[in-house]
């Protein structure tokens, strides 16, 4: 059966973004970490005294863990970080308009396929080019409202006060390896803070790309909704083929307040030679609701498992998460939630799809602590293999010190079914559009939570890698 | 025939070297060898910590094997049946033989004569090291546990003497089961005894081991393991119904391994001891083989069951089905850890694995991990794992009826239960089975 020959016209291994824009980055550090590597990047960033100790003290605590052994292949990695380039910063200041957008970057957003109009749409768009912002808007009215949308490093310099109240307190240096690793170079990234009771209706965007061969990115997010706000955040990223391992290792601290809801899009598409080691975290507080959106399509090994701290009483976590593993590809993705409080929900839905050599894994935990009463949590992974070489894992921690807890996990594994095709041929579907009929199906009760009005490119990513050229 | 009841010279596991452990004992070269090759691997291996995986809720390093007394069984013994066995035996129904074992030392051992006739072998470890110690090396020395659990493994191997060895010859079909009593009664000891079944092409056989002790005063292991072994079209019911008293903790290793269109049922059901660990794994080996597994467990106090389990689909079309439940009730834990593993090539494989866990109480704990790792892509594999308590709307109707809260509770964790109680096939182990969770729920 020419099932291969199928597969691959799907165009689902196809990478569509691996061209590569000319660029003259105005500072590049030395690959290979250090001291003074760490203590050139606050310099260059202008930072107070306090964040350059934290970093050095986060450089510590990066040398003295272990390297994981769990999870991914990760034994390649130490020679890959010693030609890395912990920083880069390709322009010297912020720009204000798309006008001051210089016409490389420009370039790359119109490979990308983000239209214009689209951008007009766009409410705010923190355009992360390697590691710094370069393009940010914000419309006039949310101004008003006081709702800050900056660049992680403007957060620090413009709202001190807010920004040392919350930073690192979601995502603690010691939490692991790679939290500490960013915490000592973080670079990039968006600084979010929703006032009270403000509810913003367009999705927050931040669109960036890591440009620069052996370049590390290791951006820093921060995002505080207060008290009964309502913000949607979406990050995608989509990174140029290269031919050596590159490494990218983000820090997403989000504090949902009382009330507040909040939902996390990530569409992740790195070219397949990346490491994406990144920790996601949410503090839900009572009554509020986060909810993660994470697409893990590219990179050579993912390793992300969004988290939610349901701390409050009532507090609701959900975790959509989608993988796809094409050949030579291991995505180890979950999600986490920690039920600490009373009366906390929460609903971990996972579909994978692997193909060729790809691995896709399902790692989660699922914590219930002594006295929150009456949690509820239920998790369920499907993958879906679509040839013999292909593999699929399924790692769920379920842990529960509380007896009026109601957990459920579920998991089930298949192949596209041969009457499935069968009858859609029968039908008149070639076997291409059969098969790409069943993979969109497959995932559909995670895609349709996509929001295509404002992201019809993140839309494109999804659709291009999963549909392909079949129509 | 000597009727020593002691092994060797005892001394602490700290103190022991292998030569004061096997002083007196004569047994082939080939046994000797491998035994003592375990006991360097023993030696040489450190214990396990909670950074491991599969040691990660139960702490090994907090129980006191260097200062426990090790016992390697020496001669069998011909005693009488005791009291409390022979009224067990009295209510459990019709029997194919009988085995009594003291520290893993085999003290009574009979066979119906017809079942003997047949070409059925029952006989002790010891002996059948003598007969076939080439079989008994194979199915025991040549097992490669995974690197967590090799130093247990090769210390039960170290101490082997202690178990039976039941031979079921092709096409024989035993009447009725062979009902095993591992009794620990000496405080302070380590003892180690295993279960070898082998049914030949088109065999039938069913076993229940009954592991028992009173309270002890002071801390005891038992350890045990089990091969099960089915040739092409057998068909093997293996049950163990683990009841110590408190102080005992007890560790349980069991291989099954299912060949071509062989269907092998396994059974578990933990209740006492103040700690005991089961692994269990299920090698499907052969196309068309089938396997279930399950278990029963029911925690009170500070009782602390953890399960490991593997179904390693080896073979294409094999179909296997693991049904774990367990109930907790005051401090008691449990774990379960399982994994479905598909190799390349396993195609049409059909896999199940469920872990359903009720707590009753608010200081009792339960972990679930139901893994998959599946290489194949023609299989049909699901998992599903939960963990609650019982349903308002459920006790609420029984008090009604007059029952207290507590019998309430106790009756729904018995129908909680029935579901896997009812896939015994045997008559007479399920009651047997059901007579034993009677009694420690306290229905």
């Amino acid at each position: 059966m020419p099932q291969n020959e199928t597969i691959t016209g799907l165009g689902l291994d196809e990478y569509k973004y691996g061209f590569v824009t000319e660029d003259q980055p105005v500072f590049k550090a030395v690959p290979g970490l250090s001291g003074d590597i760490v203590r050139q990047i606050s310099h260059h960033k202008e930072e107070p005294e306090w964040m350059l100790d934290f970093r050095l003290k986060a450089l510590d605590v990066y040398y003295s863990k272990p390297m994981p052994k769990w999870g991914g292949d990760l034994s390649k990695l130490e020679d890959t970080l010693d030609e890395i380039y912990f920083y880069l910063k390709p322009q010297d200041q912020m720009e204000r308009s798309w006008d001051d957008v210089p016409q490389e970057i420009k370039d790359t957003f119109e490979k990308l396929g983000i239209p214009e109009a689209e951008r007009k749409a766009l409410a705010g768009v923190g355009a992360q080019y390697e590691s710094e912002m370069v393009y940010h808007s914000l419309k006039e009215q949310w101004e008003e409202q006081g709702v800050i949308f900056e660049s992680i490093e403007d957060g620090l310099a413009k709202h001190p006060e807010l920004f040392r109240q919350y930073f690192s307190t979601v995502v603690p240096t010691h939490d692991n390896k790679f939290a500490a690793l960013n915490s000592a170079v973080w670079s990039g990234g968006s600084f979010v803070y929703i006032p009270k009771g403000v509810k913003v209706e367009i999705p927050l965007q931040a669109y960036f790309r890591v440009n620069a061969e052996r370049m590390g990115q290791f951006e820093r997010t921060l995002i505080i909704c207060e008290e009964g706000a309502e913000a949607h955040y979406i990050e995608g990223c989509t990174a140029p083929v290269y031919s050596t391992d590159s490494f990218h290792s983000g820090v997403i601290e989000i504090v949902v307040k009382k009330g507040a809801r909040f939902r996390y899009t990530t569409i992740q598409n790195w070219s397949n030679n990346m490491y994406n080691l990144v920790t996601q975290r949410a503090l839900v507080h009572e009554d509020a609701k986060m909810e993660w959106l994470d697409g893990n399509l590219g990179s050579k090994l993912t390793m992300k498992y969004p988290s939610c701290f349901l701390v409050g009483e009532r507090a609701h976590g959900e975790i959509l998460s989608i993988a796809y593993a094409g050949d030579g590809q291991h995505q180890d993705t979950g999600g986490k939630v920690i039920h600490a409080a009373p009366h906390t929900t929460s609903q971990i839905t996972s579909k994978s799809i692997s193909k060729g050599l790809g691995r896709s894994s399902y790692r989660g935990l699922c914590k219930v602590y002594d006295g929150a009463e009456g949690a509820k949590s239920n998790v369920e992974c499907d993958a879906l293999l679509l040839d013999e070489q292909s593999r699929t894992d399924t790692y769920p921690y379920i842990e529960i010190d509380e007896n009026t807890a109601s957990i459920g996990h579920e998991a089930t594994v298949s192949k596209v079914g041969d009457e499935q095709l069968f009858y859609l041929m029968s039908r008149g579907l070639d076997e291409a559009e059969a098969m790409a009929m069943i993979v969109r199906g497959f995932i559909e009760p995670v895609a349709r939570e996509l929001p295509l009005e404002y992201a019809i490119e993140l839309n494109r990513l999804i659709e291009l890698e999963m549909e392909g050229s079949v129509g | 025939m000597s009727t020593m009841t002691a092994g060797p010279a005892e001394s602490t596991l700290a103190a022991a070297d292998f030569d004061t452990l096997a002083g007196g004992l004569t047994e082939p070269e080939a046994i000797a060898v491998a035994r003592a090759a375990a006991w360097e691997r023993f030696t040489a291996l450190p214990w396990p910590t909670k950074k491991s995986e599969e040691w990660r809720y139960t702490d090994l390093t907090k129980v006191g094997f260097e200062a426990l007394t090790p016992v390697v069984p020496a001669t069998a013994t011909a005693e009488a049946l005791s009291a409390d066995v022979r009224e067990v035996l009295g209510r459990s129904g019709e029997r194919a033989g009988v085995v009594v074992l003291r520290e893993g030392r085999v003290a009574h051992l009979e066979l119906e004569p017809e079942v003997a006739r047949s070409g059925v072998v029952l006989c002790s470890i010891r002996d059948a090291a003598d007969r076939h110690p080439e079989v008994l090396r194979r199915a025991l020395f040549e097992v490669q546990p995974g690197p967590a659990e090799e130093k247990l493994w090769a210390l039960h191997l170290a101490l082997l003497g202690g178990g039976y060895f039941l031979h079921v010859p092709r096409g024989v079909e035993m009447p009725a089961p062979i009902h095993a009593f591992h009794i620990v009664e000496r405080a302070g000891t380590l003892s180690s005894a295993h279960s070898f079944v082998y049914g030949e092409s088109g065999a039938r056989a069913s076993v229940i081991d009954e592991f028992l002790s009173d309270d002890l005063d002071a801390e005891t292991v038992s350890l045990h393991g089990a091969t099960i072994t089915g040739e092409g079209g057998a068909g093997i019911e293996y049950v163990a119904l683990q009841r110590f008293g408190r102080g005992v903790k007890r560790f349980s290793t069991q291989h099954v391994a299912a060949g071509r269109d062989s269907r092998i049922v396994t059974f578990n059901v933990t209740l006492g001891g103040d700690l005991a660990r089961t692994d269990v794994t299920s090698r499907l080996d052969g196309p068309g083989s089938d396997s279930e597994m399950l278990a029963l467990w029911f925690g009170d106090s500070d009782q602390h069951f953890d399960h490991h389990t593997l179904q390693h689909h080896a073979a294409p079309h094999a179909h296997s089905d693991l049904l774990f439940k367990g109930a907790l009730t005051d401090s008691g834990s449990s774990v379960f850890r399982g994994l479905i593993r598909v190799d390349k090539g396993a195609q049409l494989t059909d896999a199940y694995q469920t872990n359903r866990n009720l707590l009753l109480s608010e200081g009792s704990h339960a972990s679930a991990l139901p893994n998959l790792e599946i290489e194949a892509d023609d299989v049909r594999c699901s998992h599903g794992a939960t963990i609650g308590q019982v349903e308002d709307g459920q006790l609420f109707y029984l008090m009604s009826r007059g029952l207290t809260r507590r019998q309430a509770e106790r009756l729904l964790v018995f129908g909680f239960f029935d579901e896997v109680l009812g896939r015994l096939p045997m008559e007479g182990v399920r009651a047997r089975v059901r007579e034993a969770i009677e009694e420690k729920i306290g229905l």
